[in-house]
């Protein structure tokens, strides 16, 4: 007979399939029941072997929020791992996730209202009740609401998501305040913005699942990632089934660059020329594909044709040549061409960049590069390419709003210092308070947010949290005694991840939105409470009218209000499941192409732009929309309907942030000419680079696979991993110094002088150094700093504090590193940062 | 997702349906249903078309005959008395002593394999767990749960499936099958069994690398 191959082997089940009908229509199966395969969502006790209470919840350790599995045995939460059904993550955590375990039981957490009775930072303390604690709180925030200056009430948050991040807006619009300030400056705020400026939204994933080649400048995606477990499990598969190659530029021999088919050192800060270079081949070897060209503008002109577009792209890229481009980077030039082609030629390409990339002066300028570089290669929103994310649009309840609502102009950087800081310019918040000239909150209240560690000059932040002529009243909701709350006046104790309720919305790589829920795995411990709770027993005190009494009352309500989830069966099914997703869902792939039907009433034509618009959305008459055109009626960009592409109106990309724009991908873009930056994206030398001394290195940080910047060092299996950060530094550059492995040295910069321990290496690029930013902690309980916290329980709450082998717990750099922002974005530079190295 | 959800779901399904025919074939003496539908104009061409000869007198004859003849062979080569192929996993893998044989250490993993996926023998099925008819037919219950987790869009639970499938083919049925089907082979009269057993042994050619593929997926 014939060999078996695919065409026949469907040929002969089609056979089977008939066959059995008849055949096995007499004939008694052996086997009886039904398969129950489950792998994952059980387990069992090893010592009574029972199966474990197992709760669906979702991990919070880092941004990603992955959906996971809490096993609970008489109370005790023992083990997390992920949820079997979840479509992100494919049942995966990663180590961080896994010691999520840590934060509910580590013996310095603290478990009361604690309130400060010596001076700040004296480290005196007085457990109080609950009701003494609001009570306060109440007594300073209730003037505010009289006097109407709710503005000067500011809450400062580090990672508040889906719920979390709800709930506390709602509360604040209850109050009227908007001087509320976030932390993405100092994380990634200059890839969104320079994504903003185009896409109209923010947010890449990649469609690794099938991309062909993938290209990543200065992301450390297999250790940490905003979207970590979700994609980098899905490159390594990319790798390992399909040979996907992966190239990665860094600075530094990540574990990234390691598994990468090729790691490619790079200088600091020349991501961009080195993207713009390989748009320079690719343009000028015509390997580009023109598919996408009628959804850029390359040029003022708004409907200039393809080839006046190919011909000022090229223009625009003339001089960045890979020759050029080696003289800065230091990446050879045919290495250049060799992954430019590779990268064209691939059937579908994925080009990643983070931190490395953006931290740095014209960051978010970079990052509008890498987008160039996808478009141009049609691997925008297409299979296998750079994608915008899909994330659970959850509904959500609404409490009546004040009817004053103001905010204080100090989460957006001083006056002159960011163009569109549309994600804030964070660090300078405290130094703003300090400075005073927009004024200062009377009381301020951070959660999950540690000023006085994450910021640049962070000294600084610390002296402004101690001075009460600043903050006359500082609340700062925490389960760890930190940097920050150790000047607090009253610090209320959170509960842990584990042990609350949340909608949650992290975006899907696959293009395919996952709602999913965290809920508590025990009861939370002591009387620690969640900050919905607390927003509801302030309300009350207040006088304020909120639509929910709990946070299990404010999920519920989301659940039987988002659509999908409602009819799966609301907050039971997602108690129960902890998962949904729609089931015929389509990935987004080429939603822009989507056509748009712009006969509804008031829709016309802006001949300008291409853009159709509603004017009487926008609040105008059809004369005025005419005469002031688009782009010259204030929120017209919000009646936006679709762009005319080749005559047929389609979705495009509308312009949903703050950026006023057409829907064509604003590659040139007026916004920044407007504000004096370059308008395509360009090359701008780093100016603190182009005055280095001889002596002179470059400071970056970095992250490593199991810590979050300033949430993980009292996890005792994480830092039992890793609580020390000796700094890299390249042995060519060590030995023009005289430094050996291992000899104390020196770092200075303009600022300070840190004293740490080289770890001298070939996996780092000469020229530079590097110092991970997680160490060296002041506080964090027994396992972060060496040190037990001042407050009940301590480190003798935990026997295991006896077994601690490590009493290194390394150095932190900021202290080093001056707040300085990237003029277009406000993003925190701190990959800019020039320093001078000695033996110590 | 980037996944084809309805093509896994098919593939699945595809492979039960073949592991469902080999299991029937080799379970019992053919039933008047089964020879008339493999008679059938629409499978007649399949075989054909792939090489199986089931030999002219099996489409030609009057269907109570090949029936008889079958049951005759089916009982002269499985079942005995005298010299047969005794279709169990266990007579045919390697061991010491009373390892092998029937009802030997072998036996009792494929038991134990079948149980821990939640099923069972039935209660009327007289024969032993690891005949030949078995281990197919817990391929096919496999492949048929795997085809159901891809229609509803659990990948997890629909990859962890294949990985099982692997697993029960690497440590069992790919053990013995191509042993089976050789045996048959060489000692078959008539051409039905011997083309069965050929088919049978090409089909796990055939499985050999798409599931080493799919469980890599
Ligand atoms: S990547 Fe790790 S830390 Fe982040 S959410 Fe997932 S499991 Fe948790």
């Amino acid at each position: 007979m014939k060999k078996l191959n695919r065409r026949n082997f469907l040929k002969l089940a089609a056979g089977g399939s008939s066959a059995l009908a008849a055949g096995l229509g007499f004939s008694q199966g052996a086997l009886a029941g039904s398969i129950k395969l489950q792998e994952g969502g059980r387990d069992f006790s090893p010592t009574t072997k029972k199966a474990l209470q197992a709760i669906p919840t979702a991990c919070w350790q880092c941004v990603t929020r992955d959906a996971m599995m809490g096993y609970v045995e008489d109370g005790r939460l023992v083990k997390l791992e992920g949820h079997p059904d979840s479509i992100r993550t494919l049942g995966k955590l990663c180590a961080k996730g896994q010691a999520g375990v840590n934060h509910v039981y580590f013996p310095d957490r603290i478990l009361y209202p604690m309130l400060r009775v010596g001076k700040r930072g004296e480290h005196k303390w007085k457990r109080v009740s609950w009701d003494e604690a609001l009570d306060l709180m109440a007594s300073k925030l209730k003037p505010l609401l009289d006097a109407g200056t709710p503005e000067l009430f500011m809450y400062q948050y580090g990672r508040h998501k889906g719920s979390q991040s709800s709930i506390m807006h709602d509360f604040m619009d209850a109050f009227g305040s908007h001087t509320i300030g976030t932390h993405t400056s100092v994380c990634e705020g200059p890839k969104w913005v320079g994504q903003e400026s185009l896409w109209g939204g923010m947010y890449d994933n990649w469609d690794y699942d099938h991309t062909d080649f993938v290209v990543n400048f200065g992301s450390n995606q297999f250790e940490t990632h905003t979207n970590h477990i979700p994609t980098s499990q899905r490159l390594i598969r990319a790798m390992v089934d399909r040979n996907v190659p992966l190239y990665t530029f860094d600075v530094r021999l990540s574990n990234t660059a390691a598994k990468s088919t090729e790691w490619i050192p790079i200088n600091v800060g020349m991501d961009g020329l080195v993207m713009l270079s390989m748009v320079n081949v690719i343009m000028n070897e015509n390997l580009f594909r023109k598919d996408h060209l009628k959804y850029m503008r390359v040029s003022p002109d708004y409907h200039a044709s393809d080839d006046e577009k190919i011909a000022a792209i090229k223009e625009h890229v003339a001089k960045f040549t890979p020759e050029f481009a080696e003289k800065e980077s230091g990446v050879p030039a045919d290495k250049i061409k060799q992954i430019a082609r590779g990268y064209a030629k691939a059937k579908s390409a994925c080009l990643i960049g983070y931190r490395g990339t953006v931290m740095h002066y014209h960051g978010a300028d970079q990052e509008r590069a890498a987008m160039l570089l996808s478009a141009i290669t049609n691997n925008l929103d297409r299979k296998g390419g750079r994608v915008m994310g899909v994330g659970a649009g959850w509904k959500t309840p609404h409490s009546p709003k004040a009817k004053i609502q103001k905010g204080l102009d100090i989460v957006n950087g001083f006056p002159g210092e960011a163009a569109f800081p549309t994600h804030q310019v964070s660090q300078q918040n405290l130094p703003m308070i300090k400075d005073g000239q927009n004024g200062r909150p009377k009381v301020y209240w951070s959660s999950c947010n540690n000023q006085a560690f994450i910021n640049g000059n962070n000294k600084e932040a610390e002296a402004v949290l101690k001075d009460e002529s600043l903050i006359p009243f500082y609340v700062n909701s925490n389960i760890v005694y930190d940097e920050s709350s150790q000047y607090a006046d009253l610090i209320l104790p959170d509960v842990t991840y584990l042990e609350r309720w949340d909608t949650e919305d992290m975006v899907s790589p696959t293009g395919i939105a996952e709602f999913y829920i965290r809920q508590p795995l025990i009861k939370p411990l002591g009387e620690s409470r969640d900050q919905g709770e607390i927003f509801a027993g302030l309300a009350k005190r207040l006088g304020i009218e909120l639509a929910y009494t709990t946070k299990e009352e404010y999920v519920r309500q989301a659940c039987e209000m988002t659509p999908g989830v409602r009819e799966a069966g609301g907050f039971e099914y997602m108690k129960k499941h902890g998962v949904w997703h729609d089931k015929n869902a389509k990935p987004n792939f080429g939603f822009y192409e989507a056509k748009v039907d712009v006969s509804g009433d008031g829709v016309i034509l802006d001949e300008k732009t291409g853009v159709y618009w509603n004017y009487k959305k926008a609040g105008v008459s059809e004369a005025e929309a005419r005469s002031k055109g688009y782009l010259g009626v204030e929120g017209a960009k919000d009646a936006y309907v679709a762009q005319n592409i080749e005559g047929t109106p389609r979705k495009a990309y509308p312009p949903n942030t703050s950026f006023v724009k057409s829907g064509l991908l604003d590659f040139y873009s007026d916004n920044f000419a407007a504000k004096g930056f370059p308008p395509f994206p360009t090359y701008t030398p780093i100016p603190e680079h182009q005055k280095m001394g001889k002596d002179d290195l470059h400071l970056t940080t970095y992250k490593v696979a199991v810590h979050t910047h300033s949430r993980t060092a009292h996890c005792k299996w994480l830092s039992e991993i890793k609580h020390d950060n000796p700094a890299w530094i390249n042995s060519k550059t060590a030995a023009d110094r005289g430094i050996k492995d291992g000899d104390r040295i020196k770092v200075a910069s303009d600022i300070g002088e840190i004293t740490t321990t080289a770890h001298v290496t070939e996996g780092i690029i000469p020229g530079i150094i590097a110092i991970s930013h997680h160490f060296g902690r002041q506080h964090s309980g027994i396992y972060g700093s060496g040190k037990s916290s001042p407050t009940p329980g301590g480190a003798t709450a935990d026997p295991d504090a006896k077994n601690m082998w490590w009493d290194k717990h390394g150095i932190h750099p900021n202290s080093i590193i001056p707040n300085s922002s990237d003029p277009i974005s406000g993003g925190q530079r701190w990959m800019d940062t020039v320093v001078r190295v000695a033996k110590a | 997702m980037g996944i084809n959800w309805k093509e896994l779901a098919n593939n699945a399904k595809s492979r039960s349906d073949i592991y469902g025919l080999m299991s029937t074939v080799f379970r019992e003496e053919p039933s008047g249903d089964l020879i008339r539908d493999m008679r059938s104009p629409h499978l007649s061409e399949i075989f054909a078309d792939l090489g199986v000869e089931l030999g002219e007198r099996f489409y030609t004859d009057l269907e109570s005959k090949v029936m008889e003849e079958l049951a005759i062979e089916y009982t002269r080569l499985f079942i005995g008395p005298g010299p047969h192929i005794s279709a169990h996993e266990s007579i045919f893998s390697e061991m010491d002593g009373d390892m092998s044989g029937l009802w030997g250490v072998k036996t009792v993993e494929v038991k134990k394999f079948i149980e821990t996926t939640g099923l069972d023998y039935g209660k009327d099925f007289t024969g032993l767990p690891d005949h030949i008819s078995v281990e197919l037919e817990f391929m096919q219950k496999l492949t048929e749960w795997e085809a159901d987790m891809w229609h509803q869009q659990y990948r997890k639970r629909a990859e962890y499936c294949l990985t099982v499938q692997g697993k029960f083919l690497d440590q069992h049925l790919f053990c013995w099958v191509d042993q089976f089907c050789d045996a048959v082979v060489h000692q078959a009269e008539i051409p039905f069994y011997r083309a069965m057993a050929e088919l049978t042994k090409q089909y796990m050619a055939f499985e050999r690398q798409s599931v080493a593929t799919d469980t890599a997926a």
